[in-house]
């Protein structure tokens, strides 16, 4: 199987242009004979929008820019970025990942932990997301994250428990903290947490950061894949944008659970029973 | 407080290029004073946009400041950068002959913001984005001129200290003599920053990045053995320049205001 990510710098606030940038990687991907295409987060809006977020928000159900990438999924599974905004919740919007493939969408992922503190605003104008749920597609079971979720231990354990094989965060991180080493040292954060994540979970850790600047942030790049054993087995460059291709053999989580049994010895109920006690308990 | 220099000009010569570029620019324009600051911003330009779209503008009063000119013009040449002088005096004369003052820092505010004018014409005539070369250690002390020398389109080094932009100078190749030299904002003769603001740089900023980046207490900053009075002063300077850090506030009356909730991105339609 095929993997690749588009580490690229989508155009503040144009989804026409975006959309073209999202075309071209998916005919380079289907050149290269790709199962899996992976955007970054708000990869058809750019990301920091702030009143721009309501004038970019699509419908994925009916949207014409939806419309041209499910027809760009016939054959190459896509995870898009984007602002979601439904009829059903006129004037929420959600900062989402969909997974399209054969046409269709499997799933949507809204982001569950937007950050708000520092140089992050996202609670200001996005709704939040309240599922963390694994989907079923031709090639596994997957899971989707969008950047800050995968920051935070039980986005992981969802899915994992929920039976995914291959989790695939898309992500917007600004580079921060710039030393004697080369890159930033919050890269190398996102890299241990992958490399620990796709050890604890036995699964392949797809992690897809953008590039470029907006109002002086500078984003990272740094994609990487890891597979259930621990290894990196791709990593993009820092900062330079990158179209990456790796190809990944989905036996290889068969072969990890065998090894590591954590899957086969996972205990849902403990944690929810415990979960239950942390969250209704009475003082101590 | 170590940097990789070669990772920040990668970073910011890429920032200068990107940024220009959104703006529908080809070319760059700064003032060059002879000083660390302006010949590091010009090398990042320079390496940025390529020599012939770099544009420094050499802004001496008079013939005060001899030694500066020469260097100024020193690094416009070994960067192969197009510089151009323009004397103030003038200008800044005309002024004073009518509204005669014995103070210094008024004539220095006066001569940072009529090179600012002088900086603005020139982008306008030649198409030009005017890069500041601010540095983080004056931006968090207020050590600048409101609309004189903080005033710029984009700015690549505010978020270098002092000790970080001679470190990225030695690696652009800043010759010494500029590298080494005591800075100074050159509002009158003999006038040097570290002497003005009664620290050195090296202490300054080791104490900057306590408070700012380590979020550390000024109690916890006296208590690493930094002196009580010079902790105290630094916080008074950041405090008391906030003003110049940020557009000024706008009285919300209607339902939707600039600055309050009429929120777009600096990089809006770019």
């Amino acid at each position: 199987m095929i993997v690749a990510l588009a580490q690229f710098s989508p155009v503040l606030g144009d989804v026409a242009r975006n959309l073209d940038f999202h075309l071209e990687y998916v005919e380079k991907a289907r050149r290269a004979k790709a199962d899996l295409l992976v955007f970054p987060e708000l990869s058809l809006t750019g990301y920091k929008l702030r009143d721009l977020t309501a004038e970019t928000a699509q419908d994925p159900r009916t949207s014409k820019t939806f419309a041209t990438l499910r027809e760009a999924s016939r054959n190459l599974a896509l995870v898009v970025g984007f602002v979601e905004e439904t009829p059903r919740e006129k004037g929420l919007f959600y900062n989402s990942a969909a997974f399209l493939l054969k046409g269709s969408i499997f799933h949507i992922h809204r982001k569950v932990f937007l950050p708000n503190s520092g140089m992050f605003e996202e609670l200001r104008f996005f709704a939040q997301g309240r599922t963390f749920r694994a989907f079923g597609t031709p090639r596994g079971r997957a899971g989707m994250l969008i950047c800050r979720d995968f920051l935070h231990l039980n986005s992981h354990y969802l899915l994992f428990a929920d039976g995914a094989e291959i989790s695939i965060t898309i992500s917007a991180a600004p580079g921060r903290g710039v030393s004697g080493d080369d890159g930033f040292a919050t890269s190398r954060m996102w890299e241990a947490m992958g490399e620990t994540v796709s050890r604890l979970t036995t699964s392949f850790v797809v992690y897809c950061n953008r590039v470029g600047f907006e109002d002086g942030a500078v984003f990272a790049g740094g994609s990487f894949v890891f597979d259930p054993f621990g290894r990196r087995v791709a990593q993009a460059p820092y900062f330079d944008p990158d179209f990456l291709l790796v190809e990944i053999d989905p036996a290889d989580i068969r072969r990890a659970r065998q090894t590591m049994t954590f899957k086969r010895d996972d205990k849902p109920e403990v944690t929810l029973a415990n979960l239950e006690r942390i969250v209704h308990r009475d003082e101590d | 407080m170590k940097i990789n220099a070669a990772f920040v000009e990668k970073i910011l010569t890429a920032f200068i290029k990107e940024e220009l570029s959104k703006c529908g620019f080809k070319k760059g324009i700064l003032g060059l004073s002879g000083g660390l600051d302006s010949a590091v911003c010009a090398a990042l330009a320079a390496r940025a946009l390529g020599p012939k779209n770099v544009i420094g503008l050499i802004m001496p009063y008079g013939k005060g400041f001899g030694p500066d000119l020469e260097d100024a013009r020193n690094v416009a040449r070994i960067l192969k950068i197009d510089a151009r002088t323009i004397d103030i005096a003038p200008m800044v004369d005309a002024y004073f002959k009518k509204n005669p003052t014995g103070k210094p820092l008024l004539k220095g505010n006066k001569m940072a913001r009529e090179r600012m004018s002088v900086l603005y014409d020139w982008s306008a005539r030649e198409k030009a984005l005017i890069l500041g070369t601010s540095n983080k250690t004056e931006l968090l002390i207020g050590y600048g001129t409101i609309h004189g020398d903080l005033a710029c389109a984009i700015n690549p080094m505010g978020d270098l200290y002092k000790t970080q932009v001679r470190e990225l100078a030695t690696h652009l190749g800043i010759p010494e003599r500029i590298r080494t030299k005591a800075p100074s904002a050159g509002l009158w003769a003999g006038q040097t920053d570290e002497g003005e603001i009664g620290l050195t740089y090296a202490e300054l900023d080791d104490i900057l990045e306590h408070l700012v980046d380590g979020r550390e207490s000024p109690r916890e900053v006296v208590a690493r053995g930094f002196t009580k009075n010079r902790v105290e002063k630094i916080v008074r300077l950041i405090r008391g320049s906030e003003f110049k850090r940020q557009m000024p506030p706008i009285a919300k009356i209607s339902s939707r205001t600039i600055g309050h909730d009429f929120l777009y991105p600096f990089d809006w339609d770019k």
